[in-house]
């Protein structure tokens, strides 16, 4: 009995402790590179972007996305993937009108994906 | 493909685990919330396991929090008695001294047919062969039989008369007619067979009647041209 009830608190405590974990730490990496993201997108807005721009952003997210795999999909992150190649093979030529399309693709990414895994109602249905 | 076999092999024996953990019940008779317990792992492994595109951490969070679901609703169904019968239910007394109890079988959505059968895989094949039935509330028969019980089991009986229904096929199997049976239920008083909840006769001519809302009765009779089985 008294192991039972010891099993329950401390797999409720992992769990708890592993979803609010999971909400910060989502939130807090598409946070930064949200960040990173708007500061490219000014530069591309300004025709001012360098493809060493964009490979830093893309050399920050490979950082990121390691350990972002272990707790979102990864069919979430290929698509950041696929968007950020598509956005600095852009800027290298650049096209930067197209370039700054494909960036705001990835703002509404980092604004959109962290709340997709939060305990909402919409979520949860 | 090694990522499967990885992913399938983490799996496995956090399951392990759990179920070691959760008990020999999980393996044996299952209560109503063990049996969605068990199918609800199965699924929820299937997925992360298969498709690499999941964290398998998802996996592992499913089955931990089934593990905590199973852990309070054990500690229920032990310590919280109203909530017992509501958790797992209760046993039904199917068959008590006066027969049949119709009620019990309709509440859990069995007939006639499923009581014998279930006496059947039981041992006894008389409905008067056993005092009392019950289905237990994870699903298992159980029987106290007569005391001359093996006395009463001499032939094999057919169901004649289901619910009020003529069984034309063990009619058949019997080689008697419907006017036959109808004729020995006039002289039982019963003026339609719409009104039996079962007959059943074997070999010998013993005769098992239990009419709806009343005690069953036995008796014998003589089937036509000496027939028995």
């Amino acid at each position: 009995m008294v192991r039972s009830l010891l099993g329950i608190f401390l797999a409720v405590l992992l769990l708890c402790g592993a979803a609010v974990f999971e909400t910060r730490y989502v939130d807090a990496q598409f946070s930064a590179f949200g960040g990173e993201i708007e500061s490219l997108a000014q530069k591309v807005e300004g025709e001012r972007a360098e493809p060493s721009d964009a490979e830093a952003v893309r050399r920050s997210w490979e950082t990121r996305k390691s350990s972002l795999h272990v707790w979102i999909p990864h069919n979430d992150i290929s698509r950041v993937d696929d968007i950020l190649a598509e956005a600095a093979g852009l800027i290298a030529e650049e096209n930067f009108p197209l370039a700054a399309a494909k960036l705001e693709v990835l703002r509404s990414i980092c604004r959109t994906v962290p709340g997709t895994y939060r305990p909402l109602l919409e979520n949860i249905f | 493909m090694t990522l499967v076999i990885i992913r399938t092999a983490i799996i496995f024996f956090t399951l392990l685990l759990l179920m070691r953990l959760m008990g020999k019940r999980q393996i044996g008779e299952m209560q109503p919330f063990e049996l969605v317990i068990t199918l609800l792992i199965a699924e929820l492994i299937c997925i992360p396991m298969a498709d690499t595109s999941i964290p398998l951490l998802y996996g592992v969070v499913s089955v931990v929090t089934i593990f905590i679901l199973h852990g309070l609703v054990m500690l229920a169904d032990l310590k919280l008695k109203p909530l017992k019968s509501l958790i797992s239910g209760k046993p039904s007394l199917v068959i008590n001294k006066n027969g049949i109890d119709d009620y019990q079988l309709k509440k859990n959505n069995l007939d006639v047919t499923d009581l014998i059968g279930s006496l059947r895989a039981a041992g006894y094949f008389s409905l008067d062969g056993v005092n009392y039935a019950l289905y237990e509330s994870n699903g298992t028969f159980s029987a106290l039989p007569r005391e001359d019980y093996e006395a009463a089991q001499d032939s094999l009986p057919l169901v004649i008369i289901d619910n009020g229904c003529f069984d034309e096929k063990n009619l058949a199997v019997a080689g008697l007619s419907r006017p036959f049976f109808e004729d020995v239920l006039r002289r039982q008083g019963v003026k339609t067979h719409k009104r039996v909840l079962v007959m059943t006769a074997d070999g010998t001519g013993k005769i098992y009647l239990q009419i709806k809302g009343e005690k069953y009765r036995t008796f014998r009779v003589s089937y036509p041209g000496g027939r028995t089985w």
